[in-house]
């Protein structure tokens, strides 16, 4: 399933939302300056355990 | 149909009811759904159009088998998968010849008597259609006045591609002589930006074209016009010799197209982890000493699929292909460097996340066990090294103690000047190379360390830059595409969204953290990315620098005793 | 091995390349050698005009005998063209080839920032700390052989597939042509005349 997610260029600063596919595979970049620096931003409160499991709210 | 029974009698072909476009014959002449793609294939067999055909199950038409005397037709025969181990791949996949029907201003798919270069081959080729009648589309009328256009799909980056397709101008240049020897009454005029005529005996057929009769206008066509009554073309161009715009009037026009990187490519480029240029062909080694082998071990370039060439350089390259794949193996044994993983078996906490981040599946690990390499599967990327959490993996030449130091080395005078970069060896550290090869300036500031892949770098690594004093930090890798460690890469992002979160939690600027992917073949994405980095860097204060020192500061430890196992004999 | 690292002792040995002009051109070469001479466990630095040629090789090798160096450090161009070959000259020197280390001051160095002598040099100096203080945590290692399995796989019948797997069969492998289309020939089979010869092209 989609959702719409948040994402921040950490060069310039533009925030924006995108679609994200649920298990997809995409490189990010900063639809104003091009920078591959994009941060997914979560509604979730932050988990600084996670290990490469639980796909669905990261890159 | 079975290749080996086959005698290629045609009879099947007599009989069989379907009619396709010959792709052969570039559509200018029909094929059965079973037939043979020319008369000197190899193999020299029939087949079959499943596509095409009326009779599968149940058997709708079936005519061919009647006729077949060597009963040589299959109709329940499948795509096989064949498995052989190689020890060496040369990939020679060449190229996709250029469809013009986008370049609408020369009327391809408008005006009957617009053809393209490869479409004149056939028409003037004994085998072709016309049995080597030379006709246009239009009438079947002998055209005597025919027009050239050079470039159709080649030095054109409004169309995405901007590189010379090298074939060309010798092709239209044969093509006239072709169509001097066989038809003298013929008058060619050929439109061009350059000639480029620079191989062996190049010139001299290119004058012997011009004292054949051919016109050279130096200026492509901006528009062509149909005479609906006849077919004639008009094509307008300002001779940019005179300066004038001309009209000049032709029975026929051949567009000469170019050529491009083949579709398959990127199935192919990902297959084998290969890279292209921004051309898109495959990107080789080294442009001048390694212009064959690719970054992939093992791996050889042949043909027009590494870049635009004609069938000598084709049959040159593929001597080198042969002759470095042979080199290979010969040898018959090849070093791996000793760049693998290590697990200390005591500090493996048999936790597993080593064995479900490695993109070789290199470690094998059961639950409550520790972990194993595989030494002959590992192909040294680092990423479980950096994912372990309890210091218990050594990458062996990449250590976590040869890193610290390194990063201490660099950092330890005025770090607030330098912007830290960390660079992986197969796409960053080559894309830095590039800018370095093609002198392309950038600021200084700049302190690059390599890493196999930018997944060996750490949360450590990145938080002892800053430790150190580092005003910004970047870590840099392949594309997506082009990872060469499969998709190790997916880790790095991961893990710099970590350090964002951590780097916020920690009071630290998480902006002084950067991530780029630049391809080897990038280097002026990689100046550009220091440019960029340099402008960040000036926006960093002292404080700010002092407060990540303090905020980061790591949790005491126990200290870590990393031994990196030796593993010399003598 | 006599030379392989004994116990706490480090000696390193450091090479910095002119390159001719390439690097001294941008880079006081001569300021990083006295800079490197200075650096912990360092007990030779040299200037070199061109540290891959062979008098070049013949001072490393040399070095290394006659300071008992454990560890070596070039400064020259980018790993990813020279270091088999300084690799192989330390071995030849009976070090282990894993305790050669570089530091990349032409690719990413000299070439990109021209006229600044004064910002390349000091970035040229901290390229080469950091190549010392990593060659002062390295370790010997031998390398894995793997065996290679004799037969060549080549993907595409075009004029140069067909040429490169009739060379690999003339020198004795077995070769695998993959091809997807139902004749090989490639694109080359649909032309008529081809150029310079103007014979066929089947």
């Amino acid at each position: 399933m989609a959702t719409m997610e948040n994402f921040k260029c950490m060069l310039c600063g533009y925030e924006y939302q995108e679609l994200v596919e649920e298990g997809e595979d995409k490189e990010r970049s900063c639809p104003k300056c091009r920078s591959n620096s994009i941060r997914h931003l979560k509604a979730r409160p932050s988990q600084d355990k996670t290990n490469g499991k639980g796909k669905k709210a990261k890159q | 149909m079975d290749p080996e029974a086959c005698t290629a009698c045609a009879e099947c072909a007599k009989v069989c009811p379907v009619v396709k476009p010959d792709e052969y014959q570039m559509g200018l002449s029909s094929r059965k759904a079973i037939y043979i793609p020319y008369p000197q294939a190899v193999p020299c067999s029939y087949i079959l159009n499943m596509e095409d055909c009326l009779g599968t199950n149940p058997i709708a038409c079936g005519k061919c088998t009647e006729v077949c005397e060597p009963d040589c037709i299959n109709y329940d025969d499948h795509d096989r998968i064949v498995t052989r181990d190689v020890g060496a791949v040369i990939v020679a996949i060449g190229a996709d010849v250029y469809d013009p029907t986008e370049m609408d201003e020369y009327g391809y798919t408008r005006f009957d008597n617009v053809i393209t270069s490869m479409e004149f081959e056939r028409l003037i080729c004994a085998g072709g259609p016309t049995l080597g009648h030379f006709v246009r589309p239009g009438d079947q009328e002998r055209p005597k006045r025919i027009g050239f256009i050079q470039c159709v799909g080649s030095r054109n980056p409004a169309i995405g591609r901007p590189y010379c397709s090298n074939i060309c101008c010798m092709n239209t240049i044969k093509d006239t002589l072709l169509l001097a020897d066989h038809y003298p009454d013929v008058e060619c005029t050929v439109f061009y930006q350059d000639i480029r005529a620079v191989g062996k005996s190049f010139e001299d057929m290119f004058q012997r074209s011009k004292e054949a009769g051919t016109r050279y206008i130096r200026g492509l066509p901006g528009d062509i016009e149909e005479n609906p009554e006849n077919g004639n073309l008009t094509l307008i161009a300002e001779n940019t010799t005179s300066g004038q715009i001309e009209r000049h009037e032709f029975d026929m026009v051949i567009l000469s197209v170019g050529v491009g990187p083949p579709k398959d490519l990127a199935k192919v480029s990902s297959l084998l982890t290969l890279s292209k240029t921004s051309d898109g062909f495959f990107m080789e080694s080294h442009p001048k000493l390694k212009p064959v082998d690719a970054p992939t071990r093992g791996v050889f370039f042949a043909g027009f699929c590494e870049s635009p060439k004609d069938i000598k350089d084709s049959v040159c390259q593929a001597g080198a292909a042969a002759s470095r794949a042979v080199a290979l193996l010969n040898a018959g044994e090849v070093h791996i460097e000793a760049i693998t993983s290590v697990i200390d078996a005591d500090a493996c906490k048999k936790c597993g996340v080593c064995a479900s981040v490695c993109p070789y599946s290199a470690i094998t690990w059961k639950k409550g066990e520790v972990a194993v390499v595989i030494d002959a599967a590992c192909a040294g990327c680092g990423n479980c090294g950096a994912a372990c959490k309890f210091d218990a993996i050594t990458m062996r030449h990449f250590t976590d103690a040869q890193y610290t130091a390194q990063i201490r080395a660099i950092l330890a005078e005025d770090p607030q000047d330098k912007v830290f970069v960390f660079a992986c060896n197969w796409c960053s550290y080559s894309g830095a190379d590039m800018a370095g090869i093609s002198r392309m300036h950038y600021p200084v500031s700049n302190r690059v360390v390599r890493t196999m892949c930018s997944a060996r770098v750490s949360e450590e690594m990145v938080l002892e830059a800053f430790r150190c004093g580092a005003p910004i930090v970047l870590v840099s890798g392949c594309h997506y595409a082009d990872c060469h460690y499969i998709s190790a890469n997916r880790q790095t992002v991961q893990r710099v969204q970590r350090l964002w979160n951590k780097l916020e939690k920690a009071g630290v600027r998480p902006q002084r953290l950067q991530l780029e992917w630049i391809s080897a073949a990038e280097g002026a994405k990689f100046a550009k990315v220091m440019a960029q980095m340099e402008e960040l860097r000036k926006t960093v204060t002292m404080e700010e620098i002092e407060q990540a020192k303090a905020a980061l500061k790591p949790k005491p430890k126990k200290p870590k005793k990393e031994k990196e196992p030796a593993a010399v004999a003598g | 091995m006599d030379s392989d690292p004994k116990g706490d002792e480090l000696r390193v040995g450091v090479f910095i390349c002119d390159c001719g002009l390439n690097i001294a051109g941008t880079v006081d070469t001569q300021a990083v050698t006295d800079y490197a001479a200075t650096l912990p466990d360092v007990v030779c630095a040299i200037r070199n005009r061109y540290t891959c040629a062979d008098p070049g090789q013949n001072e490393i090798k040399k070095a290394i005998a006659a300071h008992r160096l454990n560890r070596v450090v070039v400064a020259s161009c980018t790993p990813l063209q020279h270091e088999p070959t300084f690799r192989t000259c330390v071995a030849e020197a009976g070090l282990n080839r894993y305790l050669m280390e570089m530091a990349n001051l032409r690719e990413q160095c000299s070439w990109v920032h021209p006229g600044d002598l004064e910002g390349a040099t000091r970035k040229a100096k901290d390229l080469v700390a950091g190549a010392v203080a990593r060659a002062r945590q390295l370790h010997p290692h031998d390398e894995l052989t793997v065996p290679v399995t004799k037969r060549a796989l080549v993907i595409g019948g075009g004029i140069a597939g067909m040429e490169t797997a009739i060379q690999l069969g003339d020198a004795g492998h077995q070769v695998v042509l993959v091809e997807k289309e139902a004749s090989i020939g490639g694109i080359m089979a649909q032309l008529d005349k081809t150029y310079p010869t103007m014979d066929c092209s089947i």
